[in-house]
């Protein structure tokens, strides 16, 4: 017998399928599920389906038609944008700048994780109150230096940008993490060896830190490429229902809202199918335009 | 290595089980459901069957909105231990707050055959559903067996369902919409509180004077809750026999009300006598500007005297008065009603172990003493109306029990009427019509056009 018992697998089997099970259960049959409904007529969450809608496929040209749902893509996009380069961008230059100091490095590691521990409800809370219309903070301090009107930053014209910096500024602490571990894995001897070779600091970042950090700034964008297409929570306590005028919507609000809100259950799985679809595109394209590399 | 592995599979499975395991253990609440649905197929069978009284103490699942924030969340608890110590039974609480989700689960649960023996909700269109699928059971079957079921209630006031006019829920308390006013800014800008006789064209010279001297005459978010002026607004346009209908179509005479309505909103809007940033404030900031100070009127329902109570430096400080009317409506023509109540449900009718307990709960938590506690300040069904002792309240409490006392009549809100999903034109769609984005009469098409299809 022996070493033999290890060569019969079907204990590992057996021991996987409580997992396995829960992954079907949980994960993989409301998936289906899911798409299941976006063909189906479902007035309101608890009631069973009335029926195939007519034509199946009526909510998918709905979502090509509606113009919430052109709003919220729209959004998501500038999202997308934002976190690419507000949260991994300012994550990259904050590991480096944090890498390179001699002392104070785990302070600076603390501060800019915290806002990873706050949930984001309460953050929600906390930027509802600084760009509140009266007494917020920011109106406050311009109050201070002299300004005689209030600013609305919740209104068609500032509403994406406020709803933007709290949701940039929540996560660049998660990536600074990732790539602050990529950085530490990098050998210092390379390091020394560049400045024996007369390399400035720039040139150390430009020719070794940044080249080595490659594959792991590449998980950081898919990361946060697929985090903007489903950020929901801190985007809903700030601006409900995409108020005002509907220009807040993004993917993740407004499929909320329409099985919460509008009771409308098939065509908020529907938008759900997309946000999938939509997810699993980018994240190609994000692989293929940043293919990762080996050294 | 492969010791490693082994000790990490043992883990997986051990993690594994002890999931399960903890998932069985949170599961009583609802073992007693599944059983009973086993025993409810025979008795289903047997529906004349007579009632007979539980052997022993028995466990009752219940599900209410006495839950979170709901004011009346402590004293529902402190009234099941109660009657539990007094009786013996158990209940089984299963109450959540009254959000979508938890309508979505009371909805499931009729759908998959899991409903509580009891349900404290609501009797409006939201009951629709389990209404008509019959897993109710009416005041009228009831009291074919227990003729004092209810009897303290007035039969009037019990809301009856919208699915066949027939009366399924006892009421606990109600509610009243009123308009509350911030004393210190009438005073500030000079000018009188609406009262009683006060006319709509007074109001909107009241409001001005307000606006003229700096404050904002209405604190309402017409972005997240229009749905209070949305109801007053109408209602100037119809009257307390009137109100509480849908109309046919947006250019019949009960439709050109609801667009008249919210053409006053729109006035109201363009006047600017509701906030800078009514289109983009949530509920809470524009009610802080009251609390604060800086807006003159609040209308809201009769549950915001607790929160003003709660919140206002100083109580003495705020009132409650009527909406100013217009045309045939009175300003003391109020929005108001008892829009939940409590169900049996057919399930736990059928159970001769329960139907008995059941009907006891119900008229113990339906009793004057108990639905006195509940109500204070608001509406109850009541045939002796509510036991207050009016030591207890304070002045905005004492005024709010003025108001209803001066009341000439009530019509419940005609947004009941319509199902939520059917409101999002004129509700989420407020800020359109206030600026003209979206034509009223299309967006109250529209509701009506959704309502007729559901």
């Amino acid at each position: 017998m022996g070493a033999n018992i290890y060569k019969n697998k079907k204990p590992v089997f057996f021991f996987l399928i409580p997992a396995f099970t829960f992954m079907i259960i949980f994960l993989y049959y409301p998936f289906i599920q899911n798409i299941l409904n976006s063909f189906q007529q479902i007035d309101g969450l608890g009631s069973a389906a009335k029926g195939i809608n007519a034509p199946w496929y009526e909510n998918y040209v709905k979502m090509v038609t509606d113009e919430n749902m052109k709003t919220a893509l729209f959004n998501t996009g500038w999202m997308l944008l934002a976190t690419l380069l507000g949260q991994v961008g300012i994550a990259v230059v904050l590991a480096i700048l944090v890498d390179n100091i001699k002392r104070g490095a785990k302070f600076f590691r603390i501060l800019y994780f915290l806002p990873i521990v706050i949930s984001a409800t309460a953050l929600g809370v906390l930027f509802n109150l600084i760009f509140l219309y009266d007494k917020g903070m920011i109106n406050q301090f311009r109050e201070l230096l002299g300004a005689a009107a209030l600013i609305d930053f919740k209104d068609e014209q500032h509403g994406m940008l406020t709803l933007m910096l709290p949701v940039i500024w929540q996560y660049v602490g998660f990536y600074f993490i990732i790539l602050i571990t990529g950085l530490n894995n990098i050998s210092p001897e390379l390091y020394e060896a560049a400045a024996i070779d007369g390399a400035s600091g720039l040139q150390r970042v430009r020719y070794i830190s940044l080249p080595l950090l490659y594959n792991v700034i590449c998980t950081c964008v898919v990361l946060s490429v697929t985090g903007a297409l489903k950020v929901f929570d801190l985007p809903w306590v700030m601006f409900p229902k995409g108020m005002p005028f509907n220009s807040t919507w993004l993917t993740g609000t407004y499929m909320y809202y329409q099985a919460f809100g509008a009771s409308n259950v098939d065509y908020s799985s529907a938008i759900a199918v997309a946000i999938v679809v939509l997810g699993v595109i980018m994240a190609k394209v994000i692989n293929t335009v940043f293919k990762e590399k080996d050294y | 290595m492969k010791k490693i592995v082994a000790l990490l599979l043992t883990c997986t499975m051990l993690v594994s089980m002890a999931a399960c395991g903890s998932k069985s253990a949170a599961a009583p609440a609802a073992e007693p459901a599944a059983e009973e649905t086993a025993e409810a197929a025979p008795a289903a069978e047997e529906t004349e069957a007579p009632a007979a009284e539980p052997t022993g103490p028995v466990t009752l699942n219940v599900t209410t909105t006495y839950a979170g924030n709901d004011g009346g969340a402590e004293i529902y608890q402190k009234y099941i231990a109660a009657w539990q110590d007094e009786t013996g039974n158990t209940v089984n609480d299963a109450s959540g707050t009254a959000d979508e989700t938890f309508k979505a689960r009371v909805l499931a649960d009729f759908e998959v055959g899991s409903e509580p023996d009891v349900l404290f909700y609501f009797n409006g269109t939201d009951s629709n559903a389990f209404v008509s699928a019959g897993k109710v059971v009416s005041i009228d079957d009831i009291r074919a067996e227990y003729p004092d079921y209810a009897s303290n209630m007035k039969d009037s006031m019990l809301g009856a369902s919208p699915v066949d006019g027939v009366n399924y829920s006892v009421p606990v308390n109600g509610y009243w919409e009123g308009m509350y006013v911030n004393k210190e800014v009438c005073k500030a800008a000079g000018v009188e509180i609406p009262g009683p006789d006060t006319t709509w064209e007074e109001f909107m010279t009241t409001c001005q004077a307000i606006k003229d001297a700096g404050y904002a005459p209405i604190a309402a978010s017409l972005a997240q809750i229009p749905h209070y002026w949305f109801e007053f607004c109408i209602f100037n346009h119809t009257t307390v026999a009137t109100h509480c209908q849908l109309p046919g179509s947006a250019t019949d005479a009960q439709g050109q009300a609801w667009v008249d309505g919210i053409g006053d909103i729109k006035t109201l809007y363009e006047k600017g006598y509701f906030p800078d940033n009514t289109l983009s404030a949530t509920d809470d900031e524009t009610f802080q500007m009251f609390l604060d100070g800086k807006a003159a009127f609040l209308c809201d329902g009769s549950w915001k005297a607790g929160g003003i109570s709660e919140s206002a430096e100083n109580i003495d400080n705020f009132t409650v008065t009527y909406v100013p009317g217009m045309n045939d409506r009175k300003a003391t023509d109020m929005i108001g009603g008892l829009s939940s109540g409590y169900y049996i449900t057919k399930k736990a009718w059928e159970d001769p172990e329960k139907r008995a307990t059941a009907v006891a709960f119900v008229e113990y938590m339906t009793s004057d003493a108990v639905v006195s506690e509940f109500a204070q300040v608001s509406a109850t069904a009541l045939k002796n109306g509510a036991q207050i002792d009016e030591s207890t309240l304070n002045s905005l409490q004492k005024d709010c029990l003025t108001l209803c006392a001066g009341a000439t009549g009530i019509a419940p809100a005609v947004q009941d009427l319509v199902p939520q999903p059917c409101r999002v034109p004129v509700f989420d769609g407020m800020p359109n019509l206030v600026t003209g984005k979206a034509d009223i009469a299309e967006a109250v098409q529209e509701v009506l056009d959704m309502v007729a299809a559901q």
